[in-house]
């Protein structure tokens, strides 16, 4: 059995640049989502024209051709990133129109009948936006919204094509050097794992809390 | 779907407003894409020289077997995972708990892995085993290990969702637990997951770029990057034509699965056995 405690500083490294990219990519992916839901919604005709360009743009870009883009075709144009930040825009630009698509759908939720009530009692739409529709309509996709940004755990990977030093790419340099693939994979896998998990449990808890005002 | 309710006709107030912010946007969005414009201009990415390579017929058809690895991956990989889906289905709703909780430890596990890793693992372990399979093999098992899960969780919602009736009177026409699942559930399950699974051949589709990794295999990624390693000039070009004919297949199978999945809530009328957010669009989930 070789020696795999060396690998321990690097693992947990690895683990480590895997959420500090998983939290960068929800947080922007969450604003940029919404700001993209409130254009998309806007009475302005070229507002919503842009959202749905943008969520049709970079929904169907797969991530790994966005990345690839982003690292070793913009710098031609002298527009250069360190790596790891490179990594986390291209998460936010590609997860922020699932996010988008998402919300929109929550929104729709909200019932005409209270949307007349705030006609009613004066509020204009972007009042009545930020403190009522908005909040109900996150209260409602609370789950699906979840299982988007779940997946983008997933996809933090995606940095390891370029060198990112993350879960994904640390395990695979460490099972290169040891020929232990199936401890060290395994051991990432795990780590994945429970990484969801944990997640999954939030917003399942997040979501019994959300349920109470629905 | 429109979310316009929010506003009332609006007055002539409003309409002067919104003429406005009109102009004003579209003057803002005119001016980011000059801005766009003139840093690509300036770096010559318009010229002719940068272009030239697009003119010969060999650097398309290098783009072409690119594209038609990936296709051709996803295609096996989702036939294969189609058929393992539908045995991990079978298993994950299984009386005995020795073969249910195996299938749902592998389900869960699979699922919530990377494909990335996955790839780095069947390109490190199959060889070590002495299965010397090309990068398309690698691809495909990673794809197959992957996309099995997900699709054997889909399919096992989508027959828990068959209403109770059907599996009692197959039971009650003499039919046995697997002919039953395999000649009335399964068949009901592919029919209304259907939109999902085509969701789920995007998720494939945008996979197969991944291969890029592997070096070796031709995708249309790596193709990009082979044509930019041979004309430097066009690096760009090349890899931004790749990211198009990416972009323009999966709004094709996007828009298939919308199709389908219209036309099996029409076909289901009012008979609705799924959940709110069934009306989200199963495209949204092929992140």
């Amino acid at each position: 059995m070789p020696n795999l405690s060396g690998y321990a500083a690097d693992f947990t490294h690895g683990i480590l640049v895997t959420l500090e990219l998983t939290v960068l990519g929800w947080v922007g992916a969450l604003v940029l989502g919404t700001i993209l839901t409130a254009l998309r919604v806007s009475p302005i005709r070229t507002l919503r024209a842009v959202s749905a360009a943008y969520v049709t743009v970079f929904r169907n870009i797969p991530i790994p051709v966005q990345m690839i883009l982003f690292v070793f075709g913009l710098p031609l144009l002298g527009i250069q990133y360190s790596l790891f930040v490179s990594a986390a825009i291209v998460l936010v630009l590609y997860t922020a129109p699932f996010v988008s698509e998402t919300l929109r759908a929550g929104l729709n939720t909200v019932s005409t009948g209270e949307l007349e009530a705030l006609r009613a009692l004066g509020f204009a739409p972007g009042p009545s936006m930020v403190h009522i529709i908005l909040p109900q309509a996150f209260g409602t996709v609370v789950k699906p919204l979840g299982n988007v940004l779940i997946t983008m755990i997933k996809n933090t990977s995606v940095a390891a094509l370029v060198g990112v030093a993350d879960l994904t790419f640390t395990s695979n340099k460490a099972s290169v050097d040891q020929a232990q693939p199936f401890i060290i994979f395994g051991g990432a896998a795990v780590a994945y794992l429970v990484i969801g998990l944990i997640v999954s449990r939030l917003v399942a808890s997040l979501d019994r809390k959300a349920a109470f005002s629905r | 779907m429109t979310t316009m309710t929010l506003f009332d006709k609006p007055g002539a107030r409003a309409r002067k407003r919104h003429a406005v912010m009109e102009v004003l946007s579209l003057a803002v969005i005119a001016a980011a894409v000059l801005g766009v414009y003139g840093v690509l201009d300036s770096h010559g990415e318009f010229g002719a020289a940068a272009w030239q390579p697009f003119t010969q017929w060999g650097l398309w058809k290098l783009l072409a077997v690119g594209l038609g690895n990936n296709l051709r991956a996803a295609a096996l990989g989702m036939a294969l995972s189609l058929a393992f889906g539908a045995l991990l289905a079978i298993g994950l709703l299984a009386r005995r708990k020795a073969i249910r909780v195996p299938c749902r430890i592998i389900t869960d596990v699979f699922a919530s892995v990377p494909l990335l890793l996955l790839l780095y693992f069947t390109s490190l372990v199959l060889p070590s085993y002495g299965l010397k399979l090309s990068d398309f093999w690698f691809l495909v098992i990673a794809l197959t290990l992957y996309s099995s899960a997900v699709i054997g969780d889909l399919l096992r919602s989508g027959i828990l969702a068959i209403p109770h009736g059907q599996s009692e009177a197959a039971q009650a026409l003499g039919f046995s637990p697997l002919r039953t699942m395999q000649l009335v559930l399964l068949p009901q399950a592919l029919r209304s997951m259907s939109p999902a699974l085509v969701s789920q051949m995007v998720i494939l589709f945008k996979g197969t770029a991944l291969a890029y990794v592997l070096g070796g295999y031709l995708e249309l990624l790596r193709s990009a990057t082979v044509i930019g390693t041979y004309y430097s000039r066009s690096l760009l070009q090349a890899q931004f034509v790749a990211a198009i004919i990416f972009m323009i297949i999966n709004i094709a199978l996007s828009s298939v699965a919308t199709a389908i999945e219209r036309r099996e809530r029409r076909r289901q009328g009012t008979r609705r056995s799924c959940p709110w957010w069934a009306g989200v669009g199963y495209s949204v989930w092929a992140a």
